[in-house]
């Protein structure tokens, strides 16, 4: 009885071997927060993310799977999120570059973004990892200083289908 | 050598802070409701800090168009997948074109930027 159980079971093995493994490639954007941005105080009446002004400059990740098929639009701020209270106008600039790319061919990216209004568009032609940074600068009216306190700004990273 | 090691370094590390949502272009079904279609979406959250995403339905201008789900803004846990279904009038689907999810930020007590992402999806269609 033993033997025809071991015999049966070697039989029956060799029927669990032939596993298939299935998946499938498809577009997918991936956004990843690399490093979240700090503002630096250079003076009084200015908030900048700007390393040389004592800020981090926010870096965002896009994985993209498959080639030409999402843009990158990222937005940098145009007011704070959250502030002391202001009375006066402030003056905000900002910019966002390619910094890091796993493909050597991304690197063209920079220069055919397309600028329109506070919002860079990346056309993502490759499919890959890029690294953007985002520079945001705030300056109160006038020069006045800053009331103190705590200020956040939100950039806008989106990845759109194409 | 290095090159690849610190690729590999970059992705073990930056891997821990991502919004992921697919399909790119997700198929239109028939659902249960009358004159009512669906899309089914699937959203990954490994962004720590984040915990609620929107899902907006936009036309090609970026005007919104209605649009129903069970959640209107999904509560997602860190490292958690979501599947949801967005329900649309079939009279709105030819403007209908971007479904997006957007994660939203919270305050904090530090003077920085914050990160708000946002994945879209099209409903008309992959390119030609």
């Amino acid at each position: 009885m033993k033997y025809s159980i071991a015999i049966l079971s070697l039989v029956a093995f060799p029927a669990l071997a032939n596993v298939q493994i299935t998946g499938s490639v498809e577009a997918k954007c991936v956004i990843q927060t690399t490093k979240a941005g700090s503002y630096g105080n250079p003076i009084a009446s200015k908030l900048s993310t700007t390393p040389a002004d004592g800020g981090v400059l926010p870096i965002i990740r896009y994985d993209v799977s498959i080639a030409d098929a999402y843009t990158a639009n990222i937005t940098h701020p145009t007011s704070f999120s959250s502030s002391p209270p202001l009375t006066d106008t402030v003056a905000w600039t900002g910019s966002t570059s390619v910094t890091q790319t796993s493909v050597s061919g991304m690197s063209a990216y920079e220069a055919a973004k397309v600028v329109v209004d506070n919002t860079t568009i990346f056309d993502l032609t490759l499919a890959g990892s890029t690294w953007f940074s985002t520079a945001s600068s705030a300056v109160y009216g006038a020069a006045k200083p800053l009331p103190g306190g705590t200020y956040t700004a939100v950039v806008q990273a989106s990845c759109i289908a194409k | 050598m290095l090159s690849k090691v610190i690729t590999i370094s970059a992705l073990v590390t930056f891997s821990a802070s991502a919004h992921e949502m697919t399909p790119a272009y997700p198929e239109v079904k028939v659902s249960h409701v009358k004159n009512v279609v669906k899309v089914e979406m699937s959203l990954f959250n490994s962004r720590e800090e984040i915990k609620y995403y929107q899902i907006d339905l936009f036309d090609l201008n970026w005007m919104n168009i209605p649009f129903s789900s069970t959640y209107r803004i999904i509560k997602i846990g860190y490292k958690e997948h979501k599947s949801f279904d967005v329900y649309i009038r079939e009279r709105d689907m030819p403007e209908a074109v971007y479904l997006c999810t957007t994660s939203k930020v919270r305050k904090t007590n530090q003077s920085r930027t914050l990160i708000s992402s946002r994945i879209c999806s099209r409903l008309d269609g992959e390119p030609a």
